[in-house]
């Protein structure tokens, strides 16, 4: 297996989209290949990262349409379905495509465009990723997993409800300063937990988890350039390496997981990528976690090793996880203020990590961000896939 | 031909007694204050000003609230509707949302619309539920005929109040079945829908006496939630 | 209306599963035969769940995981005004959704 490297990366803004599919995933994808700034090197493959499409705006056959589109005919296409974890996903396929010599060049472009049905329909689309017998029948959708989720997690461990909005307070606060992020709203304790008016301001949606905990319904696109190292050394700007790659599967059904406070596959998936860089959680220096709820952000940061079991939230509260902490989580405003276009968001986590390590964040910069990490949260939590980025030079 | 005055007072619909509401102050999610008070006429056209932009974005129904909100700010202006209120929501003196509804008789009220310009706070719940406080509390009256022109909206105030159907009673507002809030329910929703303290500090209270209108950019970036998808 | 809920048991190891695999979990084996999910058990943890998805016009909806003293688990509707982590709940079934005019029949716990 050959070192691959991202060499070109960008997105469109998150939240409501007036644009058709094609145009969202357009946008996003000449952003990232003039940003890889290929010249006459061709582009041998695109995957399209997305989980909805068929349903929510009927399309299908994303990637073919891509290619044509961006007038990259004849390179290979195929479009990739992982739920929420798409976007990692089709990483790791362009990845493999470089990695064992298939291609030199691979455009990876995550997209969902969520909002072109109503809420109802939105939930329930997503609701399609729980068990169709044992889950779904029942109305549980993945904010009600999360709720049954949380309910355990904060009585064995003591997290309360003023953690969990410290992660949203966090999040918003990031977002503030992404040019690209879905919300652009501070939040204040007071206003979301301590005030009277906090009921009416943030409701119950599957409780413990309320308004606040839960990520918003997107639009949006995200897209890097995949290459070679040779190509990437040709470009003259520090060389963010894919350094590992990690996935792991779990129970469908939630309630068959032996311990249901464990998330076993974001913590395999994150050994996995751990051991295929050579590193370990202690020299992340940055990281995207997946928190479509507050708890989840404080769960995976235990489970994939930045600190022990049970832990998470004393760090959270110790402003370790800042911006200007020792390892800040979600710079760019997370799932939670940034957004969660389905599809889109695994590729986004890792535009986000790509500029981080370059020190193209503006505002969100992080000192000296040498490795990275992301976790992208598929189902719940029943297909997990990490990614370690490493800059080079 | 008959006295201009005479006429005037004919084609006016007859007041009932409507005590003033009291104005309170909600914080927000974000930790903003937002000043809940009545407007008098003189404050109509700048209402108008506000969401005569809204009048073309056929979005989340905008433009058909936007039009028959824009009728009932005129006519409450022009006193063409019988005992009309309007309460806007402000922050820092800006215009935030805004509802009204009118009384039909002492006992029943009949709530019109709310319209919110700052999005992701929860301005239109707060504004609906003052209206409803309004009418129920201060207003003395028994129940509120609701109806609404968007499908998703009204849903969320069906289920969460709940409302009871009224379907003999027809709405003013295109003569579609009423839904009812009654005050029994209305006193058992209000711990969790209902929200703000009086009185007003008087330094809010003073800021929030004049409405100062938000860039129609702001509005229209706030309403359609972000212009296109791209930066 | 007899509509039960089935889980399954491996003929070959004799581990029981809940929903059905294809394959027995434990060792493998595709020997496997349905076992009614059925009995008492205390809940392992539960939501109200008020973003409700289609097909529910109600206010908010009381789920839960379900641990049985069997040793299975269970997700459903639970129907108690007060519900407790390890609270003692026995199975029942009921119309859990209604999609258009198909009633789908489902679990729902009790208190016992």
């Amino acid at each position: 297996m050959r070192p691959v490297a991202v060499i070109g990366a960008g997105m469109t803004k998150f939240g409501r989209s007036e644009w058709p599919l094609l145009k969202l995933m357009n946008v996003a994808s000449l952003a990232a290949l003039r940003d890889a700034n290929l010249g006459d090197v061709k582009v041998d493959g695109v995957v399209v990262a997305n989980m909805g499409a068929a349903r929510l705006n009927k399309q299908t056959a994303l990637a073919s349409a891509l290619a044509d589109s961006l007038n990259l005919l004849p390179a290979m296409a195929e479009s990739v379905e992982n739920g929420p974890a798409s976007g990692a996903s089709a990483f790791k396929i362009g990845y493999q495509a470089i990695a064992s010599r298939m291609a030199d060049v691979v455009l990876v472009t995550g997209v969902e465009m969520m909002r072109a049905v109503n809420n109802l329909e939105a939930t329930d689309f997503v609701a399609s990723l729980t068990h169709p017998e044992a889950e779904y029948i029942y109305g549980v959708t993945l904010p009600a997993l999360a709720g049954m989720f949380a309910r355990l997690y904060m009585e064995r461990y003591g997290i309360t409800r003023e953690h969990l909005a410290m992660v949203a307070i966090k999040n918003h606060a990031n977002a503030m300063k992404n040019p690209y992020a879905h919300i652009h709203q501070t939040v204040t304790m007071e206003g979301i937990l301590t005030a009277p008016e906090a009921v009416v301001n943030n409701p119950p949606i599957a409780e413990p988890l309320h308004m606040f905990d839960c990520c918003p319904v997107s639009d949006g696109a995200a897209a890097v350039v995949l290459a070679t190292q040779e190509i990437a050394e040709k470009l003259g700007r520090p060389i963010v390496r894919v350094a590992g790659i990690g996935q792991a599967t779990d129970t469908h059904a939630v309630h068959e997981r032996p311990d249901p406070t464990e998330l076993t596959a974001v913590r395999l998936a994150a050994q996995r990528a751990f051991a295929m860089a050579g590193l370990s959680a202690q020299d992340i220096d940055v990281a995207e976690l997946h928190d479509a709820f507050t708890i989840l952000e404080i769960a995976e940061s235990e489970e994939v090793g930045f600190f022990k079991k049970g832990e998470g939230h004393k760090a959270l509260a110790a402003g370790v996880t800042s911006l200007v902490g020792k390892l800040p989580i979600n710079p760019s405003g997370g799932l939670k203020a940034k957004g969660h276009p389905v599809g889109a968001t695994g590729v986004a986590q890792l535009v986000e990590l790509t500029w981080q390590l370059r020190g193209e964040a503006g505002e969100r910069q992080v000192e000296s961000a040498k490795n990275a990490f992301a976790c992208n949260f598929g189902g719940f939590g029943n297909n997990v896939v990490a990614t370690v980025l490493t800059r080079e030079g | 031909m008959g006295n201009v005055d005479e006429l005037e007072a004919l084609l006016r619909p007859p007041e009932l007694e409507m005590p003033p509401y009291p104005p309170k102050v909600i914080t927000l999610a974000s930790g903003e204050k937002m000043v809940v008070r009545q407007i008098d006429r003189e404050e109509v056209p700048t209402l108008l000003e506000a969401i005569y932009p809204l009048l073309w974005v056929e979005r989340d129904y905008y433009d058909i609230v936007s039009a028959r909100l824009f009728g009932e700010l005129l006519a409450y202006k022009r006193y063409r509707v019988k005992n009309e209120y309007v309460l806007v929501g402000l922050i820092d003196g800006v215009l935030a949302g805004m509802v009204n509804g009118h009384l039909v008789d002492e006992k029943v009220g009949m709530s019109y619309h709310t319209m919110t310009i700052r999005r992701g706070l929860r301005v239109g719940s707060h504004l609906f539920a003052a209206k409803m406080e309004y009418h129920m509390e201060f207003l003395n009256q028994e129940e509120v005929l609701i109806v609404a022109e968007s499908p998703i909206g009204f849903r969320r105030w069906m289920i969460e109040y709940p409302l009871q159907k009224k379907y003999e009673v027809p709405h003013e507002l295109g003569g579609g079945p009423s839904w009812v809030l009654t005050k029994k329910t209305y006193l058992a929703a209000k711990p969790r829908l209902v929200s703000g303290s009086r009185p007003v500090p008087p330094e809010l209270l003073a800021g929030a006496q004049t409405i100062v209108l938000p860039e129609e950019e702001t509005v229209k970036a706030q309403v359609l939630g972000g212009k296109g998808g791209g930066k | 209306m007899d509509e039960k809920v089935y889980g399954a048991r491996c003929k070959d190891c004799g581990k029981e599963t809940y929903p059905v695999h294809a394959r027995c979990p434990e060792c493998g084996s595709e020997a496997l035969e349905p076992i009614e999910i059925t009995g008492e058990g205390k809940v392992l943890t539960y939501t109200d769940l008020y973003a409700l998805p289609l097909d529910y016009e109600r206010r908010y909806l009381r789920l839960a995981i379900v641990e049985l003293d069997s040793g299975l688990r269970a997700t459903g509707q639970l129907l108690d005004e007060k519900p407790k982590i390890g609270k003692r709940v026995k199975t029942t079934i009921g119309v859990v959704r209604q999609s258009g005019d198909r009633k789908i029949h489902g679990l729902r716990f009790v208190p016992v």
